[in-house]
């Protein structure tokens, strides 16, 4: 068995390989082929061999034989050679030989080497006396013939007396000494004729005869047809006697390979012709086999594939039994729609988990198939899953198997429809609340066709045409307008459309559009028709309808494709919500706020409203444009208008000001200034009321009036109010100087007096009466003092005239000429020429003698006195500037006295205190103004404004 | 009862001359001296402390002097209060009648008292006595 098994492996081996086995076939015959031709062709050699052989020892006996008769006849010759060495008898011996041995042609005795005897001498004349031993051709045989003490044949070679001949010479020794030779001539021709040569088939063979040249050392060919046959086959047998060789030589050259060349081919091409027929044989075999295979792996592909489906296909497949309705076979898909395993599903049929309102139909389907009145049956029916709930299904019978035509099992296939059935429910459901929304909205609802219209336009060629031309078009074509009314197909109203209309039934609308619009209302028709030609999928337009009592109503008219339908428009959902009392309203609305707003232009001040976050204007009254000039467009077209136009000084307060109030909730009431567009200052007054939503600042509204008057006024009156308070000032201190300075000499005067009267010496008295009479005149000079002061102020209407300010500076020169010149004081000015003044001329001298006398007098001790005088401009005001280089001042000590009555500041006995007071009384008085800025051993510099 | 020393400092030269008379006849002072203003009055102080001389007991000041009035001087002597080794006692002695002048003498711990000229020996009296 095993071995059974292991041959027809070992023959499947060779079955599945064909080529190795048709090739190892054609190794194996070719090798039979090449032995058998080489068995025939060591037949035909070893038949030729033995042929030539024999034919060879037949010629070698001959030769033999006559070589030997050849001996024979010299020796017996040499018998001839008595003691002395004389032949005897020569002649006849030679004759008997001769005549015994017919091959001889001559017998020669030759002794010494010298050839002395010669038999028949006739004709061979010529070799007579011949030596040998000295003929360069001869001698070396002769010599070797000596030496070896043997009979030697020579030749062939050409002989002296003519022709060719092999010359046998026999040595001769007599006592040990050699004699000479005794030698036979044998004609070649006669000798070969001996050999039997010429008994040889020469059509197969020819003979050679060849001698090995002992002076030249190479092989010399005597028969001599054909020179070179070593390509011939060829035996050959060497004759020592006189060193001949013999050849038999096939003639035919490649004559045994011919004999084996051609079996030799016939038989690799049969041996070659066997293996392609094996090869072929096989091959057959194994196509099939590979055909088989091929077959196989697309049955298992499929099969594969058909279980992939049935295992994992998305619908549940199931083998089914008809009769018992067992499952046979079923899928995972099946099994799992059910929530059973395969298992638990195999044990039960279809009508356990079926439900049972859907098992009867089931069934009867099942027992039509089973009849072969249907082919196969779908319906959708309902199982039970494991955990008890129902599932959908849409299930497909087709019978598998018929027997007899009778059906046995079947397949079914079973889909998951449980979601269809719920999107199915609530499609039914939404249906229904959609109907209900449509028909009980309370906006009256349209569902109209445009499907028409849109065709008819598109015929016109209007889609997609631009708005201009559409619109022109059907400006001009109102006919085109009217048939696409026609066109428009009502499908449905609800309820509220009827209310609207003042109708009783849906029929009386549905009939068309036609007759429901009024011709007033065909324009905004025709918006719709543009709508539709601009590809829009919505539009709102207000529009007014006229119902069936003959009222116009007027209506919000929303036209909008259903999602969908873009293409086509068959559906459009339309509302025509009734606006009317809201329109009333509206106009009401409306008009009051054109009240409202000429109210509000009529209010001499910019009513604005802002947002309170950002302080960006939503509203600004007509009246900014009377009161900064700027239009409400310009205002509103920037959000931060307003802040960007408050004055630079008051912005950043302004904007801080109003965030906090806003912040806190608190109106306010402020004023600032605002840049007109003119480029004037604006003083406002802004009363800000805050509208509170949800407890939030929401907006800002106020009004804001003019003030630049008020403020102006304001100015003024606070001016005036300052030089009233200036002047009080003025007459208070006066008051209190004079209070002062009075008191300081009337106490004294008490004094004196109390010791005038207490006094006990008359001595004393006259004392006191002196100090009295001082006191007096002190008195008198302060009296003086405070009319000057009172006339000054009391002057109220001064006299001003233009004045040559150089004149009145020459004239204190002079004045103070004395002081000048004793003090080296130099006075310099920088005067225009000609510089004129408006002045009182009696202050002005006065104002110039102070202050320069003071200049003098408070000099530094260290340096000469110099005074500038120069006459400037500041801010539109002239400017008289005496600076001095003197001993100065502490201004931050004395700053508030300088210009005090009796304000003196050095022990200087000069210093008064009354002339800076009078001084600045009269800058004063003339509605200027002195300072004075100075520092301690510099200098002090008096400024005096002019007004 | 030991008698004080007084210093007057005021610029109205009539008023040192009847002041003097005054305090001569009142016999309550030890010493007199008359300085013209403020300056010259500290300028005795700092030599009188610095050569161990007599300090005054009471000082009579005016307020508006040349130079250094009243006020001044009474900020320059609390600077160098430290160094008395007796309480000087001042009295602003003025002419002026404003209600501010009086009130500004308040906040100075050291004057005393406001007198309004004129100055009478009862007043003298009433100053030498009040310790």
């Amino acid at each position: 068995m095993k071995s059974e098994k292991k041959q027809t492996t070992f023959i499947r081996w060779f079955l599945e390989r064909p080529k190795t086995t048709g090739f190892i076939t054609f190794l194996f015959l070719s090798y039979v082929a090449a032995f058998i031709v080489s068995q025939q062709y060591k037949l035909i050699k070893e038949d030729e061999q033995r042929e030539m052989n024999n034919i060879l020892n037949v010629v070698h006996q001959n030769i033999e034989q006559a070589l030997k008769n050849c001996y024979t006849t010299t020796l017996t010759l040499a018998l001839t050679i008595n003691d002395k060495g004389i032949p005897e008898n020569f002649d006849y011996v030679s004759e008997k030989l001769m005549e015994s041995n017919s091959n001889i042609s001559a017998v020669q005795l030759v002794p010494g080497g010298v050839i002395k005897y010669i038999y028949p001498l006739n004709g061979n004349e010529p070799a007579l006396n011949l030596n040998i031993l000295t003929a360069p051709n001869l001698r070396k045989e002769a010599l070797k013939s000596i030496a070896d003490k043997k009979m030697y044949f020579a030749g062939p070679l050409e002989l002296k007396q003519g022709g060719v001949g092999i010359v046998g010479r026999f040595p001769v020794f007599q006592n040990n000494k050699f004699w000479g030779f005794s030698a036979v001539i044998i004609k070649l021709e006669t000798f070969l004729k001996a050999s039997g040569i010429n008994n040889v088939d020469d059509s197969k063979y020819y003979l050679k005869f060849s001698k090995f040249d002992i002076e030249k050392q190479k092989e010399i060919f005597y028969i001599s047809n054909k020179t070179d046959f070593s390509k011939n086959y060829s035996i050959n047998r060497t004759i020592p006697d006189g060193n001949w060789k013999l050849y038999l030589i096939s003639k035919n050259k490649n004559y045994l390979y011919s004999q084996i060349v051609i079996p030799g081919i016939i038989g690799i091409i049969l041996a070659a012709l066997f293996g392609v027929l094996i090869f072929t044989l096989l091959k057959i075999p194994e196509e099939l086999q590979s055909l088989v295979n091929t077959q196989a792996t697309k049955l298992l592909n499929s099969e594969i594939k058909f279980q992939a489906i049935f295992d994992q296909a998305a619908v549940g497949i199931a083998h089914i039994n008809s009769f018992t309705g067992n499952f046979i076979e079923i899928n995972n898909q099946y099994c799992q729609l059910l929530g059973y395993s395969q298992q638990e599903m195999k044990e039960r049929n279809f009508q356990s988990v079926t439900h049972p309102e859907d098992l009867e139909e089931d069934l009867m389907n099942l027992e039509k198939l089973r009849d072969g009145k249907i082919n196969e049956y779908s319906m959708e029916k309902r199982y039970y899953t494991k955990s008890g709930g129902i599932v959908w299904v849409n299930l497909t019978v087709s019978p598998l198997f018929k027997k007899d035509k009778k059906v046995t099992t079947h397949i079914s296939i079973v889909e998951d429809i449980s979601a269809k059935k719920e999107s199915e429910k609530l499609i039914k459901k939404s249906e229904i609340r959609f109907k209900s929304l449509f028909e009980d909205s309370p906006i009256p609802l349209w569902e109209e066709d445009f499907s028409e219209v849109k065709n008819y336009l598109q015929d016109l060629k209007l889609i997609g045409e631009s708005l201009e031309t559409v619109a022109l078009y059907f400006k001009m074509h109102p006919d085109v307008v009217e048939k696409c009314i026609s066109l428009v197909k009502i499908i449905d109203v609800n309820t509220m459309c009827l209310d609207l209309h003042k109708v009783k039934t849906k029929n009386e609308l549905i009939l068309g559009l036609a007759q429901i619009i009024d011709k007033n209302s065909i324009p905004d028709f025709t918006k719709q028709l543009i709508a539709i030609t601009q590809g829009e999928k919505k539009l709102i337009v207000d529009t007014k309808i006229k119902n069936k009592e003959g009222e116009f109503r007027d209506v919000n008219l929303r036209w909008n494709v259903i999602r969908g339908y873009e293409k086509s428009l068959e559906r459009i959902i339309i509302s025509t919500e009734d606006i009317t009392e809201r329109k009333y309203s509206e106009k009401i609305i409306f008009n009051s706020q054109q009240r409202i707003e000429s109210l509000i232009n009529t209010i001499d001040g910019i009513v604005w409203e802002c947002d309170a976050a950002t302080f960006n204007f939503n509203f600004i009254s007509q009246k900014v444009e009377n009161i900064l000039g700027y239009t409400p467009e310009e205002w509103l077209g920037n959000p931060t208008f307003w802040r960007d136009h408050i004055y630079s000084e008051d912005s950043t307060w302004v904007q801080n000001y109003c965030k906090i109030k806003t912040n806190d909730v608190l109106d306010h009431d402020f004023e600032y200034r605002m840049v007109a567009k003119n480029g004037s200052i604006v003083w406002l007054r802004d009363i800000v009321n805050i509208v509170i939503e949800n407890g939030k600042a929401k907006s800002l509204r106020g009004i804001m009036i003019d003030i630049t008057k008020t403020k102006e006024a304001e100015k003024e009156l606070h001016n005036s109010f300052n030089l009233v308070t200036e002047q009080n000032k003025r007459l208070l201190n006066f008051s209190y100087i004079v209070s002062h300075n009075l008191r300081s000499h009337t106490s004294n005067i008490a004094s004196i007096v109390a010791l005038i009267e207490s006094s006990e010496t008359e001595e004393e008295r006259e004392q006191m009466m002196e100090l009295l009479k001082t006191v007096s005149c002190s008195l008198n000079e302060t009296m003086l003092h405070l009319n000057e002061v009172i006339n000054i102020r009391t002057n109220i209407g001064l006299v001003s005239e233009p004045l040559n300010l150089e004149d009145y500076i020459t004239t204190v020169r002079n004045v103070l000429s004395e002081q000048i010149t004793t003090n080296e004081v130099t006075i310099l000015t920088e005067i225009p020429d000609e510089a004129m003044i408006n002045y009182n001329p009696a202050y002005l001298e006065s104002i110039l003698y102070n202050i320069i006398s003071n200049s003098i007098r408070y000099r530094h001790p260290s340096r000469k006195p110099i005074i500038k005088i120069k006459l400037l401009v500041e801010n539109d005001m002239k400017v008289l500037q005496i600076s001095d280089n003197g001993i100065g001042i502490d201004l931050v000590r004395n700053a508030d006295k300088i210009f005090g009555m009796y304000k003196t500041f050095t022990n200087n006995s000069d210093s008064k205190g009354i002339g800076l007071f009078i001084t600045k009384n009269q800058i004063d008085a003339m509605g200027g103004n002195i300072t004075v800025e100075s520092e301690p051993n510099i200098g002090t510099t008096f400024k005096i404004y002019i007004q | 009862m030991t008698k004080k020393a007084i210093w007057i400092v005021d610029d109205d030269a009539i008023y040192q001359i009847i002041v003097n008379k005054i305090i001569q006849r009142s016999e309550m002072f030890s010493a007199i001296s008359s300085f013209k203003n403020g300056k010259d009055a500290i300028d005795d102080l700092h030599n009188a402390l610095e050569n161990n001389q007599h300090l005054p007991d009471i000082i009579l000041l005016d307020i508006n002097m040349p130079i250094m009035d009243g006020w001044e001087f009474m900020e320059e002597m609390g600077m160098i209060k430290p160094k008395f080794p007796k309480e000087i006692v001042v009295y602003i002695v003025s002419s002026s009648i404003a209600i501010e002048d009086k009130n500004k003498s308040k906040s100075y711990e050291n004057i005393l008292g406001y007198l309004s000229k004129p100055v009478t020996v009862n007043d003298l009296v009433l100053i030498a006595s009040n310790d």
